[in-house]
C-alpha cells in the first residue's frame, strides 16, 4: 500500500483480461495477467522481482486459483481481512490458490520477513 | 489500560498496537524518551504473553469504545510521528534481534499475534477518515513499518498454521460491512468483479463498496461488500453485465461460507494419475505426460476407446451411424489392425520429446496408448484412486517395478493425514537412501523420522513422507485401509515392489493392493461380505435381467459372475444395479435327466471347465453355478448349463441319500429315514440304518440313488414312493413306502425328486426321518452361514479345523474316563455317553448294544466320508478321535436318535453324547426344535384352549405333529405346531421314550428319578441309563 501522493492509495494493476491468461501470485494471491506480472511484477511482493526475471513469474504465480475478489478498500473490507489480504494493495485477488511457493521462494519471503502462508490442504 | 492512555496520550494508538504484539507495558516508560532507552526485552516477557492475552482483549474493547475518537487519536498520532518513527526503528531492530525467541516463545501458547491483524485492520479502518494531506510521508513510513512489523508477527502465526481459532477472531460482526448478492450475466462474474474494481479506481472514494467477489462455482451472481445497500446500488449503476433488479443481503452467519473455497490441493504435474471428467473417456484413468500451465492444457495418456471400424467407415465416406450412447471399450490401439482397415497411419516424431507417435486421424498413439491433449479443467485429480486393474493395464510390458514406483509415488499425494504411524515399517523409495528399510519413529508434518534397519546409520533419519512407502513382508497380517478392498484383512503372501499380495481372510482370494493402502493389523475382519441385502455368493438378478453369483464384494460394488455358461463373464454391479436376490429352490435336469437341486454334486461334462466337479450352489434358468474349490477363478464358481453336467453321487436335497453327500456325515446322526412310518425300521433298530450303512459299507455308495427316496413315475407302481434299496443296471429296487415290499422298477421310471409332490413340500428332508433329518440338516445351516457371514466358507480348507474343533471339543474331556472305564469295549462306551458316574457300568458291556453291532461299519463310514469330493469330509474326519473307541456304526445310528433333543434342554443333559454335542450349537441356537417323536404323551396348548393331553402320532416334516388327542391317544387327530406342544414328563415306572441323546427313539422304563436325571432301563438292551429328564417323554403305545 504505497501512497502515490495526492491521497489515493496505490492500487495494484487490474487484470486487463478475464480469461486463461490470468495468474495469481502465490504469496499474496494478487490476480493479474501473465503479461502484467512480467512487466511490472507483483505490487505486494516486489522482492520476487518478477519484472526482472520472467522465469520468476512462472514460479511465483499460478494459473490455478479459485474465485476472484476485487478489493477496493482492503482496510475496511471484512472479506479482505478474512482472507488475510487486508494489508495488501487494493486490487483483484483470488480466494485461494492451490500450489505452494517453492522452497527457494519461501526462503526469500523469510529473508524479507514477509509472511507466507501455505495454501490450506483440503 | 487507562493508565497508559493517560500517561502516553500521544502514543495511544501505537501502544495499543504494540501491546498486541509485545506486551511491553512495563517498558512503556522507555518510549516516552523518544525511544532512546534501550529496551530490555527478555524472553521472560513472552512468557507473560499468554497471561496478558486478556488484557489485550480488553484493549480491543477499549478500542471499539474509542471508535468515535479515532480521528482525534489519529491526529495525535500524526503529531508525534517523529518520536514514533524513532521508536519504530528501534522496535524493528529489537525485533529482528529477537525474532527467533519470539517465534519460539509463541509456539507454545496462543499466539498473541492472532489478534494483531485484526487490530491492525481496525486501526486502518479509521485511517481514511483522517485528513491525510499534511503528514503523508511519515504516516506512510509508519504504516510501512507497522506493516512490516506485523507482517513478521503474522509470519509467526502462519508458521504455526493459522488455526480455526485464530481465524475465528476474524469472524464478521455487525460492525463489519455486509455482503450483498447481485445478479450478473452468466459467465461474466469475474469480469464484473474486475470492472467494479476499475470503476472504483476511476471514481475514487465516492463508491463506497469494499470488495466484489466472483466465485467460480456460483454462476449468475457476484457478491459485493458494502455497508449499505445504497452503496451497492450506487456502484452497480450503469454496469453492463449486472442486473440491478434485486440485491440480496447475505446473512452474517453465511458470510464466511461465501469466502470459503476449497483450493485444489493437488496440482497436475507429470506422472500424476488423473481421471477425465468429460467426453468419451469420462471416468477413465489417465496419466499426465505433459502439462502446459500457461495454456492450461495437459497431455495425458489413456487407453484408447477408438472404434476402428467406425473410423474406417468414416474415412471411406461410408455412412456412420450416429450411436451416441455407445462408447467403444477401452483397449490398446493396434496399429496393424488399423492398417488392415485401410486407415492411414502416419508416423510422426514429436519435435519436443523426440518420441515417435502413430498418428491416426489427428489422434496420437504410442505403445497402444492414446496421447490426448486436454484442458486442465477437464481433469479430475481428487480421489483418483486408481484400482489395481487399471494400473496394471497402464504398466508397460517392459516396465519393471521401478518405473511403476515413480508413478506410484504420485499416488502418495493422495494420502490422508496420519498416513504413517509410529512403528510402521517403511522403505525409502526415492533419493540416495532408496531401498533403506526402517521403522517410523516420529511423524511430523511432512517429515517422517525413521529408525533405519541398517547398521552404521544415524539413529533416526528424517525423510520426507513423499519418499517413503510402507513396507511389508510375507507373513504379515494386514488390513486394507483404502481402495476398493478397504476393510479386508489377510495375510501377506508375497510382495512385489510396492504391491502386496494378500490372501483375504474372508474369501481366501488373493488381493493385490498397494503397500501404501495397507496397515499391519492383527484384526481379522470379514471384510465386506454384504452390501444391502446382498451377500457374497448370493444369486442375484441384475438390471438388465441377466443374473449371476456375487463372487466378490467390494466397497461399493459387487463382482458378479454372470450366468453365461459359454464363457466366464464377470461384471461389476453396483447395489442399485441389482434387482433382487434369487432365493427360490429351483431345480434343473442334468444331461441324464436327473433332477439337480442345490448342493448336489455334479461333474461338468463339456465346456471349458470340463472335468471339474463340485456342489451346485445355485440354479437359475437352467444354468448351474457350481462351486469347485479347486477352481481358482471367480471365487471357485463355475457357471455351466445344467445339461452339460452329470450328477455325481446322490442328490443332497433328498435326505435319505447317503452317498457322499454333505449330509452323509450327519447321516449317522439321524434316525434312518422313514423310520416312524415303517415298522420294519424301528428308530433305533439296525435294519433301517442298515440300508444306509450297509450300502456304504458295501461300497455301493457310489450309486447316488441308493437310499434315495424316489417316486415312481411310470408303470404299475406309478405314484408310489419308496426308498431305493439297490441299483442294478437300469433296474432299481425300491422299497415301497406304502406296501412294505421291494419292487424292481426301471430306472427311467423314477423321479428322484419327491418334493415335486405338493403334499410333500419338504419331504426331501426325508419324510419319515423328517424329524431327525432336521437336526441333521441344521448343521448344514451353521455350516453354510459362516461361509457368508464370517467368511468361513466351510469348503475352504482352512476353516474346517476350527469348525471341527468347536464341534468336537466336548469329547476331549471325556476321553480319559473312557479309557479308564472301558478299555475293552469302546463300542459300548460310545453308545453310552450317559455313563455318568453312578450309572451301572456293567450294563455297558452288554453285547447287544447297537454300537457293537456296528463295529465294522465305522471304517466304511469313515472312508466314505473321507472321499475328497465329499465337501464335508471335515466333519467326517472330525469324529475320528471318537471313532476308534466308538465303532463307527454307533455314531451313525445312535446319535441319530440321540440327536434330536426333544427339548432344547436336551443338550446340556448329554455332555458326552457325540452326536448331540456336535449339534449342540444348532440345538441351542435353533428355533426349529423341539423334535418330537411319535407315541409320546404331550400336552397341547392351543391359544384360547386349555391344555389337552394328546399322543403324537406322526411328526411332520415341517416340525408340526399330528396328535391324537386324549391321554391315551384315542381322540381326534389334530395337527399342532411344535411350539404348542409340551412334553409330559414321565413319572417313575412310566414307560418312556427317549427323545434326545444317543438313544433317541428308544423306549424304556423310568425306574427312578434323581433330581433332573432319570434312571432308565432301555427296553432293547436292558441297559440302565441315566438320562436327563427333559429328554424323556411318556410313551403311549397306540
Amino acid at each position: 500500500m504505497v501512497n502515490q501522493g495526492g491521497g489515493a492509495v496505490a492500487v495494484a494493476q487490474i487484470p486487463t483480461s478475464f480469461g486463461h491468461e490470468l495468474r495469481a501470485c502465490l504469496r499474496c494471491r494478487l490476480v493479474k495477467t501473465y503479461d502484467q506480472f512480467r512487466e511490472s511484477g507483483c505490487e505486494n511482493c516486489p522482492f520476487f522481482q518478477m519484472e526482472d526475471d520472467h522465469e520468476r513469474v512462472v514460479d511465483c504465480t499460478t494459473p490455478n486459483f479459485t474465485g476472484l475478489i476485487s478489493v477496493m478498500d482492503p482496510t475496511r473490507s471484512w472479506a479482505a481481512r478474512w482472507l488475510r489480504i487486508g494489508k495488501f494493495a487494493p486490487g483483484c485477488y483470488t480466494l485461494a490458490v492451490s500450489e505452494a511457493l517453492n522452497p527457494d521462494l519461501q526462503n526469500i519471503c523469510e529473508e524479507e520477513h514477509v509472511p507466507y502462508v501455505l495454501p490450506k490442504r483440503v | 489500560m487507562p493508565r497508559r492512555r493517560d500517561d502516553y496520550e500521544d502514543d495511544v494508538e501505537e501502544d495499543d498496537e504494540y501491546d498486541g504484539v509485545d506486551e511491553e507495558d512495563d517498558e512503556a516508560d522507555g518510549y516516552d524518551d523518544g525511544g532512546k532507552v534501550k529496551r530490555k526485552r527478555t524472553t521472560s516477557d513472552f512468557i507473560y504473553d499468554e497471561a496478558e492475552e486478556d488484557e489485550d482483549e480488553e484493549e480491543d474493547d477499549d478500542d471499539e469504545d474509542y471508535g468515535g475518537g479515532g480521528g482525534a487519536r489519529r491526529r495525535g498520532g500524526g503529531k508525534r510521528h517523529k518520536g514514533a518513527s524513532n521508536f519504530f526503528d528501534l522496535e524493528a531492530q529489537v525485533d529482528s534481534d529477537e525474532e527467533e525467541e519470539e517465534e519460539e516463545g509463541d509456539d507454545d501458547f496462543i499466539d498473541p499475534g492472532a489478534d494483531i491483524p485484526d487490530e491492525d485492520d481496525r486501526r486502518m479502518h479509521r485511517r481514511p477518515l483522517l485528513p491525510r494531506e499534511d503528514e503523508q510521508e511519515d504516516v506512510e513510513e509508519i504504516e510501512r513499518r507497522i506493516q512490516e512489523r506485523y507482517a513478521r508477527s503474522l509470519n509467526v502465526e502462519y508458521d504455526d498454521e493459522a488455526t480455526d481459532v485464530e481465524q475465528q477472531a476474524l469472524l464478521p460482526s455487525v460492525r463489519d460491512p455486509k455482503l450483498w448478492m447481485v445478479k450478473c450475466a452468466i459467465g461474466r462474474e469475474r469480469e464484473v468483479a474486475v470492472c467494479l474494481m476499475q470503476k472504483c479506481i476511476d471514481r475514487g472514494p465516492e463508491l463506497q463498496i469494499r470488495s466484489a467477489v466472483a466465485l467460480d462455482h456460483l454462476k449468475n451472481f457476484i457478491y459485493i461488500e458494502a455497508d449499505k445497500e445504497a452503496h451497492v446500488k450506487e456502484a452497480i449503476k450503469g454496469m453492463r453485465n449486472i442486473f440491478t433488479g434485486k440485491i440480496m443481503l447475505v446473512p452474517i452467519k453465511e458470510m464466511t461460507d461465501v469466502l470459503s473455497v476449497e483450493s485444489k490441493a493437488i496440482d497436475i504435474s507429470r506422472d500424476t494419475w488423473v481421471r477425465l471428467k468429460i467426453g468419451t473417456y469420462k471416468g477413465d484413468l489417465a496419466k499426465v505426460v505433459d502439462v502446459d500451465n500457461v495454456r492450461q492444457r495437459a497431455t495425458v495418456k489413456v487407453i484408447p476407446r477408438v472404434d476402428l471400424q467406425a473410423l474406417s467407415n468414416k474415412l471411406e465416406g461410408r455412412e456412420v451411424p450416429k450411436k451416441k450412447a455407445f462408447t467403444p471399450p477401452a483397449r490398446f490401439m493396434n496399429i496393424d489392425e488399423a492398417r488392415e482397415l485401410h486407415i492411414r497411419v502416419e508416423r510422426r516424431r514429436d519435435p519436443a520429446t523426440g518420441d515417435y507417435f502413430e498418428k491416426i486421424e489427428g489422434m496420437m498413439f504410442k505403445d497402444g496408448f492414446l496421447y490426448k491433449n486436454v484442458s486442465l479443467k477437464s481433469l479430475s485429480t481428487q480421489n483418483v484412486q486408481p484400482t489395481f486393474d487399471e494400473l496394471e493395464k497402464f504398466r508397460q510390458p517392459g516396465e519393471t517395478g521401478d518405473g511403476d514406483m515413480s508413478s506410484l509415488s504420485t499416488l502418495f499425494a493422495n494420502r490422508k493425514k496420519g498416513h504413517f504411524m509410529k512403528g510402521d515399517r517403511v522403505i525409502v523409495v526415492k533419493g540416495d537412501l532408496r531401498n533403506l528399510k526402517g521403522w517410523v519413529e516420529k511423524v511430523e508434518e511432512d517429515t517422517v523420522h525413521i529408525k533405519p534397519n541398517e547398521k552404521g546409520l544415524p539413529k533416526t533419519l528424517a525423510i520426507s513422507d513423499k519418499d517413503l512407502c510402507k513396507y511389508f513382508e510375507p507373513g504379515n497380517h494386514v488390513k486394507v485401509v483404502s481402495g476398493a478392498t478397504e476393510g479386508a484383512t489377510g495375510m501377506v503372501v508375497s510382495v512385489e515392489g510396492h504391491v502386496v499380495n494378500l490372501v483375504s481372510d474372508t474369501t481366501k482370494e488373493l488381493i493385490r493392493v498397494f503397500a501404501d493402502n495397507v496397515v499391519e493389523s492383527s484384526e481379522v475382519t470379514s471384510g465386506v461380505t454384504k452390501i444391502g441385502d446382498y451377500e457374497l455368493h448370493d444369486l442375484v438378478v441384475l438390471d438388465d435381467n441377466s443374473f449371476g453369483v456375487i463372487i466378490r464384494v467390494e466397497s461399493e460394488a459387487f463382482q458378479v459372475l454372470k450366468g453365461v455358461p459359454e464363457r466366464p463373464d464377470v461384471a461389476l454391479a453396483r447395489l442399485r444395479e441389482i434387482k433382487y436376490k434369487v432365493d427360490k429352490k429351483i431345480f434343473a435336469k442334468d444331461r441324464f435327466k436327473n433332477t439337480l437341486s442345490v448342493k448336489d454334486v455334479v461333474k461338468i461334462l463339456d465346456g471349458p471347465c470340463r472335468g471339474k466337479q463340485g456342489p451346485v450352489e445355485h440354479i437359475y434358468k437352467g444354468v448351474l453355478f457350481i462351486y469347485d474349490r479347486h477352481h481358482l477363478e471367480h471365487a471357485g464358481f463355475i457357471c455351466v448349463k445344467s445339461d452339460s453336467c452329470m450328477m455325481v453321487g446322490g442328490s443332497r436335497a433328498n435326505g435319505e441319500r447317503n452317498g457322499n453327500s454333505l449330509t452323509s456325515k450327519f447321516s449317522h446322526l439321524r434316525t434312518p429315514p422313514r423310520v416312524p412310518p415303517s415298522p420294519m425300521r424301528p428308530p433305533r433298530g439296525g435294519h433301517g440304518g442298515h440300508n444306509n450303512f450297509g450300502g456304504r459299507g458295501g461300497g455301493r455308495g457310489h450309486d447316488a440313488l441308493i437310499g434315495a427316496t424316489v417316486k415312481i413315475r411310470l408303470g404299475h407302481y406309478k405314484g408310489c414312493k419308496g426308498r431305493v434299496k439297490d441299483v442294478k443296471g437300469s433296474t432299481v429296487r425300491i422299497e415301497l413306502e406304502s406296501q412294505m415290499k421291494v419292487v424292481a422298477v426301471d430306472r427311467s421310471h423314477i423321479s428322484d425328486n419327491v418334493n415335486v409332490t405338493p403334499s410333500r413340500e419338504t419331504s426331501r428332508y426325508g419324510m419319515g426321518s423328517e424329524t431327525p433329518m432336521h437336526p441333521s440338516r441344521t448343521p448344514l445351516h451353521p455350516y453354510m452361514t459362516p461361509m457368508r457371514d464370517s467368511g468361513v466358507t466351510p469348503y475352504h480348507d482352512g476353516m474346517r479345523t476350527p469348525m471341527r474343533d468347536r464341534a468336537w471339543n466336548p469329547y476331549t474331556p471325556m476321553s480319559p474316563p473312557r479309557d479308564n472305564w472301558e478299555d475293552g469295549n469302546p463300542g459300548s462306551w460310545a453308545t453310552s455317553p450317559q455313563y455318568q458316574p453312578g450309572s451301572p457300568p456293567s450294563r455297558a458291556y452288554e453285547a447287544p448294544t447297537p454300537g457293537s453291532g456296528w463295529t465294522n461299519t465305522p471304517s466304511n463310514n469313515y472312508n466314505e466320508a473321507g472321499t475328497p469330493r465329499d465337501s464335508g469330509s471335515a466333519y467326517a474326519n472330525a469324529p475320528s478321535p471318537y471313532l476308534p473307541s466308538t465303532p463307527g456304526g454307533q455314531p451313525p445310528m445312535t446319535p441319530s436318535s440321540a440327536y434330536l433333543p426333544g427339548t432344547p434342554g436336551g443338550q446340556p443333559m448329554t455332555p458326552g453324547s457325540g452326536g448331540l454335542d456336535m449339534m449342540s450349537p444348532v440345538v441351542g441356537a435353533d428355533s426349529e426344535g423341539p423334535w418330537f417323536l411319535p407315541d409320546i404323551l404331550v400336552n397341547v396348548r392351543r391359544p384360547g384352549d386349555d391344555t389337552t393331553p394328546g399322543v403324537i402320532r406322526e411328526v411332520l416334516p415341517d416340525g408340526s405333529s399330528k396328535i391324537a388327542l386324549g391321554s391315551s391317544g384315542n381322540g381326534d387327530v389334530v395337527t399342532v405346531l411344535p411350539n404348542e406342544i409340551e412334553v409330559v414328563p414321565p413319572r417313575k415306572l412310566d414307560k418312556i421314550k427317549i427323545m434326545g441323546g444317543a438313544h433317541r427313539g428308544a423306549t424304556g422304563k423310568l425306574i427312578g428319578i434323581d433330581g433332573t436325571d432319570g434312571i432308565v432301563k432301555v427296553d432293547d438292551t436292558l441297559d440302565v441309563k441315566i438320562l436327563d429328564m427333559v429328554s424323556l417323554a411318556k410313551l403311549v403305545q397306540a
